[in-house]
């Protein structure tokens, strides 16, 4: 998902308490993915509750945020609002590939292809309004903001780091830079030992900072080029040109200037150009959003995940704990008045 | 260089001042005495130390700078009584400082300075409010809202001084006119505090018969005492929190 631009982009790489005290915008469905799709028994079948309901990225959202907020890191999650309609093709692939992967995960479990099957598991994780509902319904209990964007997440959250709300975008795609996000922060729900997908490695993840500034400075562009960039390789609005990966768009519009120029040399061109540029550079974004860390409501988290969908209580407890430690108490630091 | 001689109970009170916000300190050391500037390691609290050679029964000193592991000398001061005299002696060369206390002589490695945080600005504040009380009427105040709440507002409205604590289900408000105070200067201004730094400051300045405390609205507390007969100046700096709903 997203443009494959990261290669040309200047990363560093942090640990969660030095993110300590930082608000991060979160892409909340790039996450939620995520829990879904890691989040798994061995077999490939997601967490579920006794009524067969899937608990994935409840016990994601609980556990991994609980983590974060431990850390001093402030989250707020921003969900997608209606995706632009030239995302439709990329939204119909995407459907499709889910519906084949569900279809050969059935087929390799039933073969018991253990591996076989978890890959295509994952690969068949959807997120749908019940998982939606659950996250935002779980999220005010702990007391974190959600916020709903009017298009694209990662746009809106894009804007509140631009507004000074929020220090970094959370997301694993590079998206939020064409967006215009300066601060980006990857792999911060998925920090510590992981699994290597499809192998059986496991790594050490750490979060990485990418800052736009430098990376615009380090290639010698600006951001409308950047977009320009992404749109050669391809990003979730047009399958880009054939044959054209990050080094080669990136000396190529170095060389032209632009991306229209680019498609005039090639003789190539794609649809709706300027309608998906302008709406990188300009995304729709809205100011209606109140950011308020408040306690966690313990007593309702419990109703919510022991009761309603049988989460352990003695876990739960321990991370309700966890929360309610590391609760906002309003405490500012002298550091403003330095 | 560095040498000096200085009462247990005098030294065992000015290191109790530190450690109430760190474990370790840069203390800078001169002819006209030592001075610490520390901050906690959360960036709430800040504390300023001072104390002149007069404090000292015995003192002489060069410029230099040290690193003091602030647990090893209290725990060290432990098996000193509060009429013992301390005698202190740096060596440079080897970077050890010795402390007698009568017949036992310990030698204590000293922290690089360099490893310790840096010594921050001090804040120029403009605290409309400033309140002169007595340091025992302070703890008691803070002890008495402490049973309710972990925060408490401090506040002037009009001739009074007021310290109110909210806890879920109940309230503590205690008001001081100026005939109960030793001074103040009003103008109103409140502000809240965590109990859990404030509890820590007042228990040193608990000792002093003058405290003055500075506040503003939504601004750091300055509480200022002296220590050693006036040969010693302490000032804390207190982040206030914000009130939630």
């Amino acid at each position: 998902m997203g443009t494959d631009i990261g290669d040309l982009l200047e990363k560093r790489t942090v640990e969660l308490p030095d993110l300590s005290r930082r608000v991060v915008a979160i892409d909340a469905f790039n996450t939620l993915y995520q829990f879904l799709s890691i989040i798994r028994q061995r077999d490939g079948t997601p967490l579920k509750d006794s009524q067969g309901r899937t608990t994935s990225h409840l016990s994601g959202i609980l556990y991994r945020l609980t983590t974060l907020c431990e850390m001093g890191i402030k989250p707020i999650l921003v969900f997608d609002g209606k995706p632009p309609h030239f995302k439709s093709a990329t939204i119909k692939k995407r459907t499709g590939i889910r519906e084949a992967a569900s279809v050969r995960w059935a087929d390799a479990k039933e073969k018991g292809l253990a591996e076989e099957a978890y890959k295509y598991a994952q690969a068949s994780s959807k997120v749908d309004q019940t998982i939606i509902d659950d996250s935002m319904q779980l999220l005010e209990y702990m007391g974190i903001p959600c916020v709903q964007a009017l298009s694209e997440g990662e746009a809106q959250a894009a804007y509140m780091v631009q507004q000074g709300d929020a220090d970094y975008i959370g997301s694993q795609d590079y998206d939020s830079l064409l967006f215009g996000a300066p601060h980006v922060v990857r792999n911060l729900t998925i920090t510590g030992k992981r699994k290597l997908p499809g192998k059986n490695i496991y790594v050490d993840v750490s979060p990485e900072l990418i800052d736009l500034d430098n990376t615009l400075t380090k290639l010698g562009i600006d951001r409308s080029q950047l977009v320009d960039i992404a749109m050669c390789v391809g990003t979730d609005y047009n399958p880009g040109l054939e044959n054209i990966g990050p080094k080669k768009a990136l000396k190529l519009i170095r060389e032209h200037g632009n991306i229209e120029a680019v498609l005039n040399t090639l003789g190539q061109t794609i649809e709706d150009l300027d309608a998906k540029k302008d709406f990188f550079l300009h995304p729709p974004v809205t100011d209606d959003y109140e950011l308020k860390w408040k306690k966690p409501d313990s007593e309702a988290i419990f109703n919510f995940l022991c009761d309603e969908h049988d989460f352990s209580r003695a876990r739960v407890a321990k991370a309700v704990e966890r929360l309610e430690a590391s609760a906002d108490t309003g405490q500012k630091t002298l550091d403003q008045w330095f | 260089m560095f040498t000096a001689t200085i009462d247990a109970a005098l030294l065992k009170d000015s290191i109790e001042t530190l450690t109430v916000l760190v474990d370790e300190a840069r203390f800078r050391i001169s002819p006209e005495g030592i001075a610490v500037r520390a901050v906690d390691p959360a960036n709430v609290a800040m504390v300023s130390f001072d104390l002149t050679p007069n404090a000292f029964d015995d003192f002489s000193a060069s410029d230099c700078e040290i690193g003091l592991d602030l647990t090893k000398i209290t725990d060290i001061l432990g098996v000193a009584e509060r009429s013992d005299k301390v005698i202190i002696e740096l060596d440079e060369q080897s970077k050890k400082l010795s402390i007698g206390i009568g017949q036992i002589s310990y030698t204590l490695a000293l922290l690089d300075p360099s490893t310790i945080r840096a010594e921050p600005r001090i804040p120029q504040l403009d605290l409309a409010a400033e309140i002169v009380i007595n340091g025992k009427d302070l703890m008691k105040s803070v002890k008495a809202a402490e049973k309710i709440s972990d925060h408490m507002s401090l506040g002037v409205e009009g001739e009074t001084f007021f310290i109110e604590a909210k806890g879920d289900t109940d309230n503590m408000r205690q008001e001081m006119t100026r005939e109960q105070l030793i001074d103040l200067k009003t103008g109103d201004v409140h502000s809240l505090f965590s109990l859990d730094y404030l509890t820590d400051m007042v228990k040193p300045a608990s000792k002093s018969n003058e405290v003055t405390l500075h506040l503003g609205s939504d601004l750091p507390l300055k509480l200022n005492f002296n220590i050693a007969n006036g040969e010693g100046k302490i000032g804390y700096l207190l982040a206030p929190r914000i009130e939630s709903d």
